[in-house]
């Protein structure tokens, strides 16, 4: 049975909050019951073409999936079970948003077979949280974390951000702090990115905010990577850490070349070597527009996708793999390249992996573009 | 024209400082000539390129011929020669009086005489050209056409009796222009049965009929079918066509003859054929001696021009080639450089013009360039005993085989208002500047006289007169000769690698202050990279100055969004893009901008 990793989108908030420039809409509940109708449908499509298929994670991510009621998510599973055989201890994660959860839809989640909470903190700052736009204080994050543990859940993520407008590395170090006091097993820290065409840019052009600058956010990070690293966190991957065996799979499917296949608007598949992607518009997937820019990949660029993939992981890019599906040795192809980010320190090469150091994953972007080919 | 007759035609051109008016009076005579409908001009219709007319100056010589019926019911023809007006085309300017008779002096009513106005008139005197002054803009409320006269009487001792007093931009007093040129410039009185002699006043590329010759014939005539010779370079080639020159076009005639202005064409493709100043005369019955004056220009200030994208070397060839024709006094020969690839070296007459071709070479040809700083020519004398002329300080020889080195120096005239005399004299001693001479003249100006090294008035020179005297100031200069310097390379390394491209040659005095500030500008240029950069200005081996472009800090993707790597993908395409712009400085990416931002003025 092949691999598969299944991405369920849900594009609803209750608010688009200052940095998001994801596929998701304001409210729209009455949306909510057309849209599930289309996924279900569009699950029960896929039966004649995963019977080959066991799937290893589900993961459903938004928008908020947490904030439509739980039976919804229920019910995918439930469509999805039919057409497609899971694995045993198959990673079912959900992303919730500290404001949108209670103790009866975590356990409808529960008896739905999720086992993996992912929850989007983002930070233990009342006023950076305002500032960002979420609908949720500071007390709201540990007392959703409480709930999950109590409803069962072991496997409990926290998503923060830092490089924030206004965040200092002091307010930084305290969510964190702030982080560690609760039970996880996996944190995610993302440093801002400012998006075109969000608030948060807007407020950046008006002046009216101010990212800190590279070296500060380059501190933050180096703070975070000790700290979380200290508590048993630990880093592998760019933005990821975990307790060791809470690694996220169906996160690592994407960077180590696994197969996906997306469900719902704007998701993204990945399946018998081609890439697709429903319309990220609701009015055109509720259209029953599906598999759009369907393209099969060519050579470079499976070279390139697993060089900027695989290198943020912290494990790296699998120089053997590499020699089986392209038929050359990276480390003389680009052998001058490879020496020279071994002399900066950038890059190290143990057991058969290429991977990034610390100061090399801080500059992932341009050691991945020295290694591709010009 | 079954009758020809020489004292019915007048050649004359108009000299004036720039913004004097002189385009838009150009403009009214062919009006007034009915040589151009109203509807066919558009403003200054001799300005032909973009860029004249944008600048508002006038870059290479033109000739248009024009038909127009005196008060004395004569008809004349009148044969207008544009010419350059600034100190760089001064090579042109002489050659476009050569084929005139007279000369219309453009002066503005409110600013007086200016020192390229000085500059010109001289010229013009020397060429024997009847001097017609003629007082412009005298509708501006600060007019003063009276006190104007006074200066041109007391400073050039031009009589201004009778001397018309216009409005070119409202079209007053243009008859009266016109007449005066019927009645006071001479016609010309050469011999049509002589041999032929074309003087080549100009010269230029058309894509139907090759390279062209602007000429006045100053003796014999020419006609098509005859076999000329280029005079210096002793080429020869057939006529295919001959005629007069129309506001917008060629008006093509059976021949020219003798005092007549106009154009030879004879399907000529190497652009080294003709070179303005030459004379054209018949292979049959050539003219015992060329017509005087004849000198091969020598570029004053030379820099290395690169196409940005090294694909496009061809094309940067190929469109020197095209400017050169119409341009004598560009020079051009391939070099190479290690930090820019494969280029040219050029040579101008100044900075002026080696602006102007650097925006030609842009706008029409859309070439992307580089440019390294401009550098004046310096005579090496080597311990050998034998002596070298250096336009590159890549090419200068190793220290220890000079003995000196000499460099260009100039003398400049500044004319400006007094109230800045203290802050000019700073700069010009900041330059090197050794002063002569300071004169009083009229309307409370100064005329500042300095010799100053050329290779100081190249760097930013006339920015900074500009920005001291809030443009008030003129500044106008001439090669004196070569004076013994202590001069010394200036090399700049990058993360140790010496770039050839950066390199300069300055005054050992100068060389400290240079160094740290073309650091400091390379520090802002050169992006971050994966490493820290230390920059190094050094001569001989010793660093003087230092800066460091700190290494990035953060250059990734925080979050690698679900499935979607398309966001990845287009940032890393981007990212490509701009690394293909970067030039390659041993481990170091340099953009292209910062072989610029050595040029700028702090």
């Amino acid at each position: 049975m092949k691999p598969l990793a299944i991405y369920i989108h849900v594009p609803f908030c209750v608010r688009k909050c200052a940095y998001c420039d994801f596929a998701s809409f304001a409210a729209r509940e009455d949306d909510w019951a057309g849209y599930f109708d289309a996924l279900n449908g569009e699950i029960d499509a896929w039966a004649e073409r995963l019977h080959d298929r066991e799937a290893r994670s589900v993961f459903f991510g938004g928008g908020t999936p947490s904030l439509v009621p739980a039976a919804y998510l229920a019910d995918a599973l439930r469509h999805l079970r039919k057409v497609v055989a899971f694995a045993p201890g198959c990673e079912i994660t959900v992303e919730a948003n500290p404001g949108t959860l209670n103790v009866d839809k975590l356990r409808v989640y529960r008896r739905a077979g999720v086992n993996r909470l992912s929850i989007g903190a983002q930070s233990f700052d009342a006023a950076l949280l305002r500032s960002l736009g979420r609908i949720h204080t500071p007390g709201q994050i540990g007392e959703a974390v409480r709930m999950a543990r109590d409803a069962g859940f072991a496997n409990i993520s926290l998503d923060l951000m830092y490089a924030l407008p206004g965040q200092t590395m002091e307010r930084w170090a305290a969510t964190l702090d702030a982080a560690l006091e609760l039970p996880l097993a996996h944190l995610s820290a993302y440093s801002l990115i400012v998006e075109e065409g969000t608030e948060m840019a807007r407020r950046v052009a008006r002046g009216e905010a101010a990212v800190p600058d590279d070296d500060a956010v380059n501190e933050m990070q180096r703070y975070a990577v000790r700290r979380l690293e200290a508590a048993g966190l630990m880093r592998y991957e760019i933005s990821n850490f975990a307790r060791p065996g809470f690694e996220c799979r169906h996160n690592l499917t994407y960077w180590s070349g696994g197969e996906y296949l997306g469900l719902g608007s704007a998701a993204h598949s990945l399946m018998d070597d081609c890439r697709f992607s429903n319309p990220p518009e609701l009015e055109r997937y509720l259209a029953g527009e599906r598999r759009l820019n369907l393209a099969q990949r060519s050579a470079s660029d499976r070279k390139e996708e697993m060089l900027m993939l695989a290198t943020r992981t912290v494990r790296g890019l699998d120089l053997n793999r590499w020699r089986a599906e392209f038929g050359e040795d990276l480390t003389r192809s680009r052998a001058a390249q490879v020496r020279k980010l071994e002399n900066y320190g950038l890059i190290e090469i143990t057991d058969g992996f290429l991977c990034l150091t610390p100061v090399g994953l801080e500059l992932q972007d341009s050691v991945v573009l020295e290694l591709m080919e010009d | 024209m079954s009758e020809f007759n020489q004292s019915k035609i007048r050649n004359f051109c108009i000299i004036a400082h720039i913004d004097h008016g002189k385009s838009t009076l150009a403009d009214r005579i062919l009006e007034k000539t009915g040589a151009m409908q109203l509807r066919e001009m558009t403003d200054q219709v001799l300005d032909s390129m973009d860029l004249e007319r944008e600048r508002g100056i006038t870059i290479k010589s033109k000739a248009v011929r024009m038909n127009y019926t005196a008060r004395d019911g004569e008809v004349y023809e009148l044969n207008l020669i544009d010419t350059p007006g600034h100190v760089d085309f001064t090579y042109e300017v002489s050659r476009a009086l050569a084929a005139c008779e007279g000369a219309i002096l453009v002066v503005d009513a409110s600013q007086g005489i200016e020192a390229q106005t000085l500059a010109n008139v001289y010229l013009a005197i020397d060429h024997d050209l009847e001097i017609l002054p003629v007082i412009n803009k005298i509708d501006l409320p600060s007019a003063q056409p009276e006190v104007v006269k006074q200066e041109i009487e007391d400073e050039i001792g031009l009589d201004t009796e009778g001397c018309p007093l216009i409005s070119a931009k409202q079209g007053i007093g243009i008859d009266d222009v016109l007449e005066a040129v019927v009645a006071r410039i001479p016609a010309p009185s050469d011999d049509v049965d002589a041999p032929l002699r074309a003087l080549i006043f100009d010269s230029y590329y058309d894509n139907y009929r090759g390279a062209i010759s602007s000429v006045r014939l100053k003796g014999g005539r020419v006609r098509v079918g005859d076999r000329i010779r280029m005079m210096a370079s002793g080429r020869e080639f057939e006529v295919t066509e001959v005629g007069a020159y129309r506001p917008l076009g060629y008006a093509p005639r059976d021949e020219l003859r003798a005092g007549e202005v106009g154009y030879i064409a004879a399907s000529i493709k190497d652009i080294a054929d003709i070179r303005v100043g030459d004379t054209i005369t018949l292979a049959d019955r050539p003219a015992p001696e060329p017509l005087p004056g004849y000198k091969p220009v020598l570029p004053m200030v030379y820099c290395g021009i690169y196409p940005a994208d090294g694909a496009d070397y061809e094309t940067l060839r190929d469109a020197l080639a095209k400017l050169r024709l119409n341009d004598a006094a560009l020079s051009f020969e391939p070099e190479t450089s290690v930090a820019l690839g494969y280029g040219f070296r050029c040579g101008f007459l100044g900075l002026l013009h080696m602006e102007i071709i650097q925006q030609r070479l842009e706008r029409e040809f859309d070439l992307d360039l580089v440019t390294t700083a401009p550098s004046v020519v310096y005579k090496v004398n080597k311990t050998s005993g034998e002596q070298v002329m250096i336009d590159n300080p890549t090419n200068l020889p190793p220290a220890q085989e000079i003995e000196s080195m000499e460099e260009p120096f100039v003398d400049a005239s500044v004319i400006t208002p007094q109230e800045f005399v203290g802050a000019i004299m700073e700069l010009c001693q900041d330059k090197r500047g050794v002063f002569r001479d300071m004169k009083y003249i009229e309307g409370g100006r100064v005329l500042l006289n300095y010799d100053m090294p050329l290779n100081e008035v190249i760097y930013d020179f006339f920015d900074q007169l500009k920005s001291r005297t809030r443009g008030y100031a003129s500044f106008d200069y001439e090669l004196k000769g070569y004076v013994k310097s202590d001069l010394v390379k200036l090399d700049m390394l990058l993360n140790g690698d010496q770039c050839d491209a950066l390199s300069i040659i300055v005054h050992r005095d100068r060389a400290y202050p240079r160094g740290r500030s073309i650091a400091e500008k390379l520090k802002e240029a050169i992006p971050r990279q994966l490493f820290e950069i230390p920059i190094q200005a050094a001569i001989g081996g010793k660093v003087i100055a230092r800066e460091t472009v700190k290494a990035l800090r953060k250059d990734v993707l925080a979050k690698c969004y679900g499935g979607d790597i398309t966001r990845k993908k287009k940032l890393l395409e981007k990212q490509k893009e701009g690394k293909k712009r970067m030039r390659q400085v041993g481990t170091v990416q340099v953009p292209s901008e910062a072989f610029m931002a050595v040029l700028k003025m702090d």
